[in-house]
């Protein structure tokens, strides 16, 4: 199903003219497919026809693409009411393929850190239909500010981990690396607006990207967090924040989410299944008033541990791709590089 | 949709002892009016909340009516003044924002005031049958379609 | 610059306040960012420059710190003190338990990008704070030039028929993504429970469907008008740059046009939602 960085494996590399990606996107638009690309809000639908151009040295967007995998409101069933019977109906998840044109590695790798928990006890249905049919071409990132972080989770401007295609900017075009399985069916398909690569451009281009600077270890983070529930040092780490979820929202592998039923009328209604965000006061709410994490700092300490703890000792992955958009985003300027960096710092003393 | 035969759906919030007994008057001297109304009584126009308004809208409402007693007579003293400061606000807002005075009517209407009742129900639902149906926000609901 | 700090430390040393509520820079950029200080020593960090963009009287209502620390200052430019008047005015606060370190301001950026003045800057009468109890100047301060953006908008808006306007809006909300950061960030949203996260009876949908969006956003609008002072901050953080000031600044307008009511700007004037005038206009209501 899903990629995997098969460095090894991959066949000479390919390039494609940005004329002829714009052909391809075009044919494939024809074929009923869906592309989008990164623009100023999040990754937007290309239209027939439309011109467009990937400039990679462009932050990232202010959100990312979780939303085409895992959208914001889903309704996962429908109800009808008729006297005292119920009709229960159940959508069929959106099968459209999707191919998404310009991801950095920092969002291309996110379905697949994702796609562990929504296959971990129960197979998620919603979720495994869009991610199966969705496409990831990434792209060579050319931008590092203050907030970035891959390089300290992992991940690098140029990796190919979770990517099918995979973009470098060179002269008139891009070269492309095909990583995965599905990459390659999808190369076999459209093989003739591509032609064959040149290495070393390839080599040059990617030897020009700036990577920001590793900051910590997470290894040494995981050990930390788990020996340090009680340490000090959180009570100082959320009084700032607002409790808002701006930052689990434009994170592209935050996957909390909230059940709730909504209806149209008396008849007929809908269960819907919403983003959810563990900074709300109410998240933990129990029914009988009790809230277990009642203060921001116990909100904020849950945040950095499961993505840097828990994820990581289920799944063998740290939930976080170090994009940066929570801490370029948020209101009060929280940085999780920096609250990151200096745990890794008392681990190490 | 025959713009004709449309017959607009009207919810109507008023005030239980004014209004509310302003309707049964012209009910009990068998004063016609048009059928199109549905009452929903409280106990004073300052218990209603602009979410009434905004829900009654969502679940399909083509005109919102809203009508209690005259100022200075309002059973429990101030509640219509408050009311009435809320009205001037919300309805702005409203709008601002494309729901305009043909969807949204308000009136002092007291308990010996039955014609001024008939005349305020009738007037509203030719204004609303000539606007036609609020198909923009019934369309804000169809955003998801059983088995899409 | 020292004057600022020396108010500060002077105010911790001798506990006048428990806790001082400033900006602090943000290394490695041009930002700043909230701090709360509680030491005396720790108050080198403030700082006032052009980038202080947030209110933070939103401090004020939060329960941690209304836990922890029994006086408070603040330093606030003339938009943040009007918040704190508000609440004041809505007893959310009481003057006694407040310092506020007004500060001189020349304006403020729209954003960290250091682009453009912030709109609300534009026309402000209260860059020589209304109410204070130390007065700072702001260091390197040159008032910024610029176009009120808002109101140009708010005014086509006003030229559009009913139509357009809906279809405006329901574009603009369509990104929702209901994350409350603009609740979140606002001084005068501190209802214990907000109505949207009520689910006997849902008013609101929490859904960030297009029903959903357009309800938040309307009731958020309405329950502010009267009490918004025009911070700005909703729109500023709104991670998906949904004009929401438009909403609000309209509904400034209309109180000052409608009632002649500015909030923030007096202490001891009532809220107009909480009261009543028996000349308020009725030549609407039939």
């Amino acid at each position: 199903m899903k990629s995997s960085s098969n460095k090894s494996n991959s066949m000479e590399e390919k390039y494609i003219t940005q004329a002829k990606l714009q052909e391809l996107c075009n044919e494939l638009m024809e074929n009923n497919f869906d592309v989008f690309i990164p623009r100023q809000y999040g990754y937007q639908k290309l239209n027939k026809g439309e011109d467009f151009t990937i400039d990679n040295s462009l932050k990232p967007t202010k959100s990312s693409f979780k939303d085409l995998v895992f959208p914001k409101a889903e309704p996962i069933l429908y109800y009808k009411k008729n006297k005292s019977e119920v009709e229960i109906i159940d959508p069929k998840p959106n099968g459209r393929t999707k191919i998404i044109l310009g991801a950095k590695p920092c969002d291309a790798k996110s379905i697949s850190i994702m796609s562990k928990v929504f296959n971990w006890d129960y197979k998620d249905e919603f979720f495994n239909v869009r991610a199966n049919n969705t496409l990831i071409v990434g792209i060579l990132c050319n931008f590092v500010d203050e907030f970035c972080f891959c390089t300290s989770v992992g991940l690098s401007p140029k990796s190919t981990e979770g990517s099918d295609l995979f973009l470098i900017p060179v002269d008139g075009g891009y070269g492309v690396k095909i990583v995965s399985e599905r990459g390659n069916e999808f190369y076999q398909k459209y093989s003739n607006y591509f032609t064959a690569g040149d290495e070393k451009q390839i080599k040059d281009s990617e030897a020009k990207v700036k990577e920001p600077e590793v900051t910590f270890e997470p290894e040494q983070v995981r050990r930390w967090i788990g020996e340090n529930f009680e340490n000090n040092y959180w009570n100082t780490v959320g009084t700032l924040c607002l409790g808002c979820a701006q930052c689990a929202f434009v994170c592209p592998v935050c996957h909390c989410f909230d059940i709730v039923d909504e209806d149209y009328c008396y008849t007929e209604g809908r269960r819907m299944k919403n983003w959810d965000a563990c900074q709300f006061e109410i998240f933990t709410l129990h029914a009988s008033g009790h809230n277990p994490r009642n203060d921001q700092n116990k909100r904020y300490r849950q945040r950095i541990s499961h993505k840097f703890k828990y994820y990581p000792d289920k799944f063998n992955e740290i939930l976080c791709t170090g994009c940066g958009r929570c801490s370029r985003g948020c209101p009060v300027s929280i940085d999780i590089k920096k609250i990151v960096s200096d745990i890794n710092s008392f681990a190490q003393s | 949709m025959n713009k004709d035969n449309f017959e607009p759906k009207i919810v109507a919030f008023v005030c239980n002892w004014c209004t509310y007994t302003g309707a049964d008057l012209a009910g009990t001297s068998r004063m016609k009016y048009k059928p199109n109304v549905r009452m929903i009584k409280l106990p004073c126009t300052g218990r209603i909340d602009p979410l009434f308004i905004l829900k009654a809208f969502e679940r399909g409402a083509d005109g919102v009516l809203v009508s209690g007693c005259h100022p200075g007579d309002c059973h429990y003293n101030a509640g219509n003044f408050h009311a009435r400061r809320r009205w001037i606000m919300f309805r702005k807002l409203l709008d601002f924002l494309g729901i305009d005075d043909s969807r949204i009517h308000f009136s002092w209407v007291s308990a010996s005031e039955g014609k001024k009742f008939v005349d305020v129900v009738n007037g509203f639902t030719d204004k609303v049958k000539a606007r036609g149906p609020f198909t923009r926000f019934k369309k804000l609901n169809e955003e998801f379609v059983i088995n899409e | 610059m020292n004057n600022l700090r020396q108010i500060a430390a002077e105010l911790l040393n001798t506990g006048k306040v428990n806790a001082i509520v400033g900006y602090v820079p943000v290394d490695g950029t041009s930002r700043t960012k909230p701090f709360i200080a509680t030491k005396p020593e720790e108050v080198e960090k403030f700082v006032i420059n052009q980038n202080i963009l947030n209110n933070l009287s939103v401090y004020l209502t939060k329960d941690e710190v209304k836990k922890n620390f029994k006086k408070i200052g603040i330093i606030a430019k003339g938009c943040d003190i009007k918040s704190i008047i508000a609440l004041i005015q809505e007893n959310q606060i009481q003057r006694d338990n407040i310092v506020i370190i007004g500060i001189k301001c020349s304006g403020v950026y729209a954003d960290f990008e250091e682009t453009r003045i912030a709109d609300k800057c534009v026309n402000c009468e209260v860059m020589e704070p209304h109410l204070f109890d130390y007065l700072v100047e702001m260091e390197n301060g040159s008032v910024l030039a610029g176009e009120d953006q808002k109101i140009k908008i708010i005014r086509q808006i006003e030229t559009m028929n009913a139509e357009e306007r809906w279809d405006f809006f329901e574009n603009e909300f369509s990104r929702c993504i209901k994350c409350y950061a603009c609740r979140q960030v606002c001084p005068m949203c501190y209802c214990e429970r907000c109505i949207v996260d009520k689910a006997i009876p849902r008013w609101i949908e929490s859904s960030a469907h297009k029903r959903g969006n357009f309800a938040w956003n309307l009731v958020r609008a309405f329950h502010l008008s009267g009490r918004c002072v025009g911070c700005g901050e909703c729109e500023r953080v709104c991670p998906m740059d949904i004009p929401l000031s438009l909403l609000n600044r309209k509904m400034i307008m209309v109180t000052q046009e409608e009632f002649n009511y500015k909030s923030g700007m007096d202490l001891n004037t009532p809220t107009l939602i909480g009261s009543y005038d028996l000349k308020d206009n009725e030549e609407f209501i039939e």
